[in-house]
């Protein structure tokens, strides 16, 4: 056990967050404050002058027309939902596709629900991302509770669901937002998410071939 | 190792046949390897169950029974319903498509509030709380002020169950009649000379059973308003009993092309051959007395000596076609009665469509041929029952629909590309808020910069709400756009005319859940009722759908709901075809009583209560013709000593007779007797000019296809067909770009060269170049490194030119209808 999975699946819930909708004032209070603008500086992620500096109130109009611009549209948008962007699927480039239904069933199979009130699409990128937040939360607690099996089985299907979804179509969904954001703040997300799922996607990988046991569950 | 060929192979294989049949015993398979019944299905991928739901399908106005395969929650795919003879179990490649509706990644899932200036393209999304709010308290303001009309409600297509719920219900207990519609870029124009002649518009032309099927401008297997129905029966007819179809087209169309033969024709002359015929017809006696003197209002006299300056020579002259082919044509067509005439836009959507049409109609009149086995029949379509009662009062409308003075003799479809220039004049009001729905009216209408600058314009239109499940181009103009179900996603009952002149009952359903926060409008208005403390008896369009149902007589005894949602579709399997329904006898209990007049100039019986008359004296006075919706009264018509039911009026104050002679065409100072009225800017065309024409293809709509991804990857692009040697007259080849200019403007696109077209026309479809409507339609996409995903997804890059920036929003001088096939340009090599 190299490093505990909660700060990971804090980072995962972070980034949930900020694709889930616009901030709320809430949310951006929070974002500003100093500990967290340091912990950020330290990764280099830089939010800009203006978010920092910005009438809240401003900021806040600026973020939510960033938003909406970049992930909602009407028009012209990146789209959030992985199947958009799955090109080795047969329906590739609409929503609800084949990928749709796999991240629905994969994350069903977990035991988990998407609520009755979402009203989204199950492949948007803040639902995969709650879900890794869930599956790595998962695995601290087997960690936490000695159970080193189950901590391993919450390993492999993160590696399955890094590498079968994730990394197939994130890291291309950054590319466009650091490109075509206006905002410094979601195209430095952007940039952590993008950066983030490649660490991830070692890390599972490196910390399974390092625990023999693991490595031997299929299920 | 030596090979062993395929023969080998194939030759082994037969010999085995033989093994086989001896060692049959031994086989561990049990069961026969065939298809199962439609309406199960495995994917044979995932191994999961299909869930088959029948719907309706409404890629475009045909709206053909169709089956959707849901799988895990997902729509994977859209076959015909079997149960509904009217396509036997097949839906067009749009119906198909229809999958790319529901997916489109550009959808707009969410209600969206403009926030910067109108048409900039910043928006915030806001719920649907928020937004019916707003929407609301609009409402709310302009009924408590006594003005509930400057709430202007303008569709393109709505149907059915909507069109009653919207319609007849919602907005009528609101109170306003400002209501608009599209008609007049259809076919407006041909509905208003059936409405003249015949009554009640659409004709059925009824190919399972005709000898000869003669076509004035209807691309019939592409884009008829019918189109598989009618494109399945007329192709049978061809293949297995050899019918003859014969197509005057300025285009070789697909249908022209399986046609037997096709004559190019001038733009606008259809009615010149058609007049022709029906001279050679007069003059060689080949017409059916009975039915002119017993049915129609004229006398084989009056025809002969209207008819005799339409000779062949003459329009020869004026269309192009050979006089000698038009006299063989016209004997052979009478000759194998019962024949029966297409038309459609290419005849009607010009200057003179309204005569075109009539003339055509008075064609098949004479030979016989109305309403009777194999020839042109009335509609016959559902008869939907539902119980709850539509609102009475009277809805106060601006004098906004029907265009300006003058435009034209009986708009009775409206005129709907007039509406935004009714708008922009001001003089009869304006709307405060003006909302559409299914409607594109940047797009769709003609002079699209005007269209464009009139919906920007905040003095002129201080609040407009576009529902739409899209984000088209007249949405981009919105202050408020509420996100539309599609419609593979709502309720619906289902009333489209049958090809067997037997009514289909067949419902839509739901085969997946709106997508994101889309909702179907059809509820919205429910909601938006109880806002504004308005009861309209039903809570949903599912409560609607369900109603009629359980009260529509045969629906209800197969098992109502229920068997609906099963089924999806219902007809009486003893039902006999309706043909001659103007012959059925009345009764003399059915045209007596105290509000029943006889109108002894038409000979018409009318209940004078039903129409505007303020009292019998008036009514009587004023008499049926001159009675303001004296026709909604009307009961029967009397012909020698007894009273039929003859051909019903809609819409005008027409008699009961087949009407060849129009009274009220008359009073119009237009001409009685179908007429050829040349389209007076062809006859002043400088040698340079050309005539710009419009078609549709088989696997797009209008407008509203573009954004499905099956359908674009097949035809995104339009190039300007043109004859070779109009081409070459102006140095261009095949591919080069060109420009087309009208007095409206320009559009630089790419020339086709091909004897396909009339020399002197060209032709460009209405489908492409949308510039909002989705990186499909519009070829948006977000950016264009190699590496986007986006860009990989389409391998086509044109999105093709609009041509209606040059056409102008004219109607015809009868009908209204917005002449999308006589425009004058020119055209030049870039």
């Amino acid at each position: 056990m190299k490093s505990s999975p909660l700060p990971r699946s804090n980072l995962y819930g972070l980034l949930s967050l900020i694709y889930n909708r616009e901030l709320t004032a809430e949310t951006l209070r929070e974002l500003k404050k100093p500990e967290f603008r340091e912990t950020l500086s330290k990764l280099n992620i830089q939010l800009g002058g203006d978010f920092f500096n910005k009438p809240e109130e401003e900021l806040l109009l600026d973020l939510t027309l960033e938003y909406t611009r970049l992930f909602i549209g009407p028009g012209r948008h990146i789209s959030p939902h992985e199947s958009v962007y799955r090109e080795d699927k047969e329906d590739k480039g609409l929503l609800w596709g084949e990928a749709t239904v796999e991240v629905k069933e994969i994350i069903e199979g977990a035991g988990l629900e998407y609520k009755a009130d979402y009203k989204g699409i199950p492949d948007h990128i803040s639902i995969e991302l709650e879900f890794m937040q869930r599956l790595t939360k998962y695995e601290h607690e087997a960690w936490e509770s000695g159970d080193r099996e189950k901590a391993c089985r919450c390993l492999e299907y993160e590696k399955l669901f890094l590498e079968s979804h994730l990394d197939k179509w994130v890291p291309l969904f950054c590319d466009k937002v650091m490109e075509e954001g206006k905002l410094t703040f979601y195209r430095e997300m952007a940039r952590l998410t993008k950066e983030y799922i490649s660490l991830e996607k070692r890390y599972v990988n490196e910390l399974l071939s390092d625990s023999p046991k693991a490595g031997q569950i299929v299920d | 190792m030596r090979k062993i060929s395929r023969r080998g192979f194939l030759k082994l294989g037969a010999a085995s046949a033989a093994v086989l049949t001896v060692g049959s015993k031994f086989t561990n398979l049990a069961g026969a390897m065939e298809l199962k019944k439609v309406g199960q299905d495995f994917s044979p991928i995932t191994n999961r169950e299909r869930k088959a739901i029948p719907s309706a399908c409404w890629q475009c106005v045909s709206r053909d029974g169709i089956i959707g395969y849901v799988e895990a929650g997902r729509l994977v795919k859209i076959e015909g319903n079997p149960k509904l003879p009217r396509t036997n179990g097949k839906v067009c490649a749009r119906g198909q498509a229809g999958v790319n509706q529901v997916y489109d990644p550009d959808r707009v899932l969410y209600p969206m509030k403009r926030v910067g200036k109108r048409g900039e393209g910043k928006w915030k999304r806001i719920s649907w709380n928020e937004a019916l709010n707003e929407v609301t308290a609009k409402l709310r303001e302009l009924r408590d002020n006594g003005h509930p009309e400057e709430f202007m409600f303008h569709y393109g297509r709505m149907k059915a169950s909507s069109g009653k719920i919207i319609k007849s219900h919602f907005l009528a207990a609101y109170g306003t009649g400002t209501i608009g519609n599209h008609t007049t870029i259809c076919e407006g124009g041909k509905w208003v000379a059936q409405e003249l002649t015949w009554g009640k518009h659409y004709d059925i032309n009824d190919v399972t059973h005709t000898n000869f099927i003669l076509n004035f401008g209807c691309n019939l297997f592409e884009a008829h308003t019918s189109h598989v129905p009618f494109a399945q029966r007329a192709i049978k007819a061809k293949a297995e009993r050899g019918v003859k179809l014969v197509t005057f087209d300025v285009r070789l169309s697909n249908t022209a092309a399986k046609s037997d033969e096709w004559f190019p024709i001038k733009p606008g002359t259809d009615g010149a051959v058609v007049l022709a015929m029906a001279n050679v017809v007069m003059s060689e006696g080949l017409f059916d007395k009975d039915f002119i003197e017993t049915w129609t209002n004229v006398t084989v006299g009056q025809l002969t000596s209207h008819l005799k300056k339409y000779t062949p020579e003459w329009a020869e002259g004026v269309s192009g076609v050979e006089a000698e082919k038009i006299r063989s044509l016209a004997v052979e067509y009478a000759q194998a009665k019962p024949g029966t005439i297409v038309s459609y836009r290419g005849a009607v959507a010009n200057y003179t469509g309204v005569e075109t049409e009539r003339s055509i109609k008075m064609l098949d009149a004479i030979l016989g041929n109305i309403d009777v086995k194999g020839g042109t029949c009335k509609a016959v379509g559902a008869k939907w029952k539902n119980s709850f009662k539509k609102p009475k009062g009277h809805a106060k409308k601006l004098n906004i629909l029907n265009g300006f003075k003058g435009d034209a003799a009986y708009p009775n479809h409206h005129i709907s590309h007039r509406v935004l220039k009714m708008i922009k004049d001001g003089r009869n009001g304006r709307p405060q808020m003006y909302m559409v729905y299914c409607y594109n009216p940047v797009y769709v209408n003609g002079e699209v910069q005007e269209n464009i600058s009139i919906l920007k314009d905040e003095k002129l239109i201080p609040y407009y709400v576009n529902v739409n499940p899209f984000y088209d181009e007249s949405g981009s103009l919105a202050d408020l756009i509420l996100p539309d179900a599609t419609y593979l996603e709502r309720w619906d009952w289902e009333d489209m005319v049958s090809y067997d002149q037997i009514p289909e009952y067949y419902i839509r359903q739901p085969l997946v859940k709106p997508l994101g926060e889309a909702r179907n409008f059809a509820d919205v208005v429910c909601e938006i009722a109880k806002r504004l403390d308005i009861n309209l008896g039903f809570n949903s369009a599912e409560e609607f759908v369900k109603d009629a149902c359980e009260h529509t007589p045969g629906v209800k005894e197969a098992g109502g709901f229920e068997f609906m949602k099963r089924e999806g579709a219902w007809y009486d399997k003893k039902a006999e075809p309706l043909y001659k329904s103007y012959t059925k006898k009345l009764n003399p209990g059915d045209y007596t009583g105290k509000d029943i007049l006889f109108d002894k100039e038409t000979g018409v019986y009318w209940n004078w209560k039903k129409s505007k008359a303020k009292n019998r004296e008036e009514a009587l006075k004023k008499g049926y013709t001159d009675t303001k919706n004296a026709y909604k009264g009307y009961v029967g018509q009397k012909i020698g000593e007894e009273v039929f039911l003859g051909f019903k009026p809609d819409k005008v104050n027409k008699s009961g007779k087949f009407e060849i002679y129009s009274k009220l065409l008359e009073k119009k100072k237009f001409n009685p007797l179908p007429t050829y009225m040349p389209v007076p800017e062809h006859q002043k065309m400088k040698s340079d000019e050309l005539i710009l024409t419009t078609y549709k293809v088989n696997v797009q709509s209008h407008s509203r296809t573009q954004n499905c991804k099956w359908l674009t990857e097949i035809y995104h692009e339009n190039p300007a067909w043109i004859n070779p040697e109009t081409a070459a007259a102006r140095g261009i080849e095949d591919g080069d770009r060109i420009r087309v200019r009208s007095h409206l403007g320009k559009i630089l696109t790419r020339a086709r060269v091909t004897e396909g077209i009339k020399p002197g026309v060209v032709a460009i479809s209405n489908h492409c170049g949308h510039w909002e409507y989705g990186r499909y339609a519009s070829g948006k996409i977000v950016n264009r490194k190699a590496t986007d995903v986006d860009a990989s997804l389409k391998w086509w890059w044109r999105k093709g030119e609009h041509p209606n920036y040059l056409i102008a929003n004219s109607p015809d001088p009868i009908g209204g209808q917005l002449r999308f096939m006589d425009t004058v340009v020119t055209v030049e090599r870039v």
